[in-house]
């Protein structure tokens, strides 16, 4: 048998097989966790008065992150993370379901038309919400037409909101889609015709066995929020900064890399803490299955 | 239900389209101001035509996605290859890594490689904005390629070896033509991560090497021009004919295959 296996199949070692990852993984390891290892010590290190550090270890740029003005960011920032993870969540739900629920030989243009404008560049994406919303824009044009006095939407939270939304909605589509679709439509049909309403086939059938997929997708909306830097400058005045903005300005304006590093080791744990949260749902929702 | 649904569906979908008809829409007006439409006119695009600095930004981010989509893609293929055909030991520990810049957020990995260039010794230029690409169009890269080698027919490449062709020989001939289009899918969606990336760019660009994305930023903090609309339709346009080139048959695959690309 052994015989026959090496004279079908070329001979292939494992050697081979790492010299081919090898220039990935050199890549991962050298401008990745490298990187990163840096970025966690330069967060314990004592800043220099002119950008740089000077090495030693103290907690001074973390205890320096307790500040209230820095608490309040990072609150901020939390809570519109989970507002948009939430209203991500909600109306990517519905979008997948409807592609999920599609005949099959139009799923994929589906996705496709979901995809475009995601695809389309970020910056771009978010100006055009000026235009819209800003002073003599459609939405001004139009309350004003109807009697509204309005002067302009930008800057303001709701801008930032909506502009969110549109920014991270296809990321939260994608993954619901997936887990909707690997779902056996015989389920929903037995729910149904043993009495289930719409409602109850969702939440007793259908959400317990997305939830691989609602984990995901609120897993990439809600930790790339706090990285964002973009949105909360052109479409809110700069006036509530996210971590983001925070992260930035900490480095290119006031110069403390220190404790830039320091929020950035602070927004690296928060993504550690929602993979792991997500993976305990996921790991949940396993058992009970496999225990239903 | 189903009816709100879809109707809920529907209004969403055409949402994701509003910004982008606004931009077309206003990069044609006459107007220099948004809320008085003077006719129809291509003065925009002429201007950006004229814009020295934008142009050079634009030069930067060009090559900069030349360079690093080709580079993620080499690197990507060669990994997926071996992913995929060779018998590698701890394959999921490997797809995770390539995957974590995809999970961690950009803004962190900008500041860790803006620390570790200036620790190295390494100034901000073309080349620091070329490592950093590459970072981010990896695992878009890896994925793609990944996807369209499992969906290849092994018994393709068991035809060749039984027909006589080497490891190499089956490469070339075989596999290589066989996977031209996902190659070239691979690099194109590559090429638009890098173009459209700002949040690593802001801390791997040198004074010299300002791209596209970063001018754009500075421009509209100052205020949002009918020149910048033009610009931005023009990119919508590249958007597009990314897709149509990467081809409706191919774009299904890496739809089914992988989540979508990079996050803002």
């Amino acid at each position: 048998m052994t015989t026959i296996e090496t004279r079908d199949r070329p001979r292939r070692t494992t050697w081979q097989g790492y010299l081919l990852v090898a220039p990935a993984v050199a890549v991962i390891v050298l401008l990745v966790v490298v990187p990163t290892v840096i970025v966690a010590r330069e967060s314990f290190a004592i800043p220099d008065p002119l950008g740089g550090t000077l090495g030693g270890f103290t907690l001074d740029n973390y205890a320096t992150l307790l500040d209230p003005v820095y608490l309040k960011t990072i609150g901020y920032s939390l809570g519109m993370a989970a507002a948009n993870a939430v209203v991500c969540l909600v109306v990517g739900y519905v979008v997948a379901t409807w592609i999920a629920a599609a005949r099959p030989e139009r799923q994929p243009l589906l996705l496709l038309l979901v995809i475009i404008p995601f695809w389309t560049d970020f910056l771009v994406r978010t100006f055009a919400w000026i235009n819209i919303l800003g002073s003599g824009g459609i939405v001004v044009t139009a309350l004003r037409a109807v009697g509204i006095q309005a002067e302009s939407f930008v800057p303001s939270q709701g801008a930032v909101v909506l502009s969110l939304l549109y920014a991270f909605l296809p990321v939260a589509v994608f993954p619901i889609y997936a887990s909707l679709r690997s779902i056996d439509p015989s389920l929903p049909e037995a729910a149904t015709d043993l009495g289930c309403s719409w409602w109850q086939t969702q939440r007793r059938v259908i959400l317990p066995l997305a939830a691989p997929g609602i984990a995901a997708a609120v897993m990439l909306t809600f930790v790339p929020t706090l990285g964002v830097f973009v949105i909360p400058v052109l479409l809110g005045g700069g006036l509530d900064p996210l971590v983001g903005n925070l992260i930035v300005t900490l480095f290119t304006e006031f110069r403390n890399q220190a404790l830039g590093s320091a929020m950035a080791m602070v927004v690296l744990v928060l993504m550690l803490a929602s993979v792991a949260i997500a993976g305990i749902a996921m790991r949940i929702a396993a058992s009970r299955r496999s225990s239903s | 239900m189903r009816k709100v649904i879809g109707t809920a569906a529907i209004v969403m979908i055409g949402f994701l389209y509003v910004p982008i008809v606004a931009v077309v829409a206003y990069s044609f007006n006459a107007s220099p101001v948004s809320y008085r439409w003077d006719g129809l006119t291509l003065d925009w695009y002429a201007a950006l035509l004229q814009d020295a600095p934008l142009l050079a930004a634009l030069r930067t981010s060009l090559l900069l996605g030349v360079l690093a989509g080709a580079i993620a893609t080499a690197i990507g293929f060669l990994s997926a290859y071996a992913l995929h055909r060779f018998p590698i030991r701890g394959k999921g520990v490997l797809l995770a890594a390539v995957a974590v810049p995809l999970v961690v957020p950009e803004i962190v990995i900008g500041v860790a490689l803006l620390r570790t260039f200036s620790t190295v010794g390494l100034q901000n230029g073309l080349l620091t904005l070329v490592l950093g690409h590459i970072v981010i169009a990896l695992p878009m890269a890896t994925f793609v390629l990944l996807g369209a080698m499992r969906a290849l027919d092994p018994s393709v490449h068991e035809a060749a070896s039984d027909l006589g062709a080497g490891v190499l020989g089956t490469f070339w001939r075989v596999t290589l033509p066989i996977l031209r289009p996902a190659i070239l899918a691979a690099f194109l969606l590559s090429f638009t991560t890098s173009f459209s990336n700002i949040a690593i760019s802001t801390f791997t660009a040198g004074v010299g090497t300002t791209t596209l994305p970063i001018r754009i930023y500075s421009s509209v903090r100052t205020g949002l021009t009918p020149e910048l609309n033009a610009l931005g339709s023009l990119m919508v346009v590249l958007t597009l004919v990314v897709i149509l080139v990467v081809g409706v048959g191919q774009m299904r695959r890496i739809l089914a295959g992988s989540a979508p690309g990079s996050t803002p």
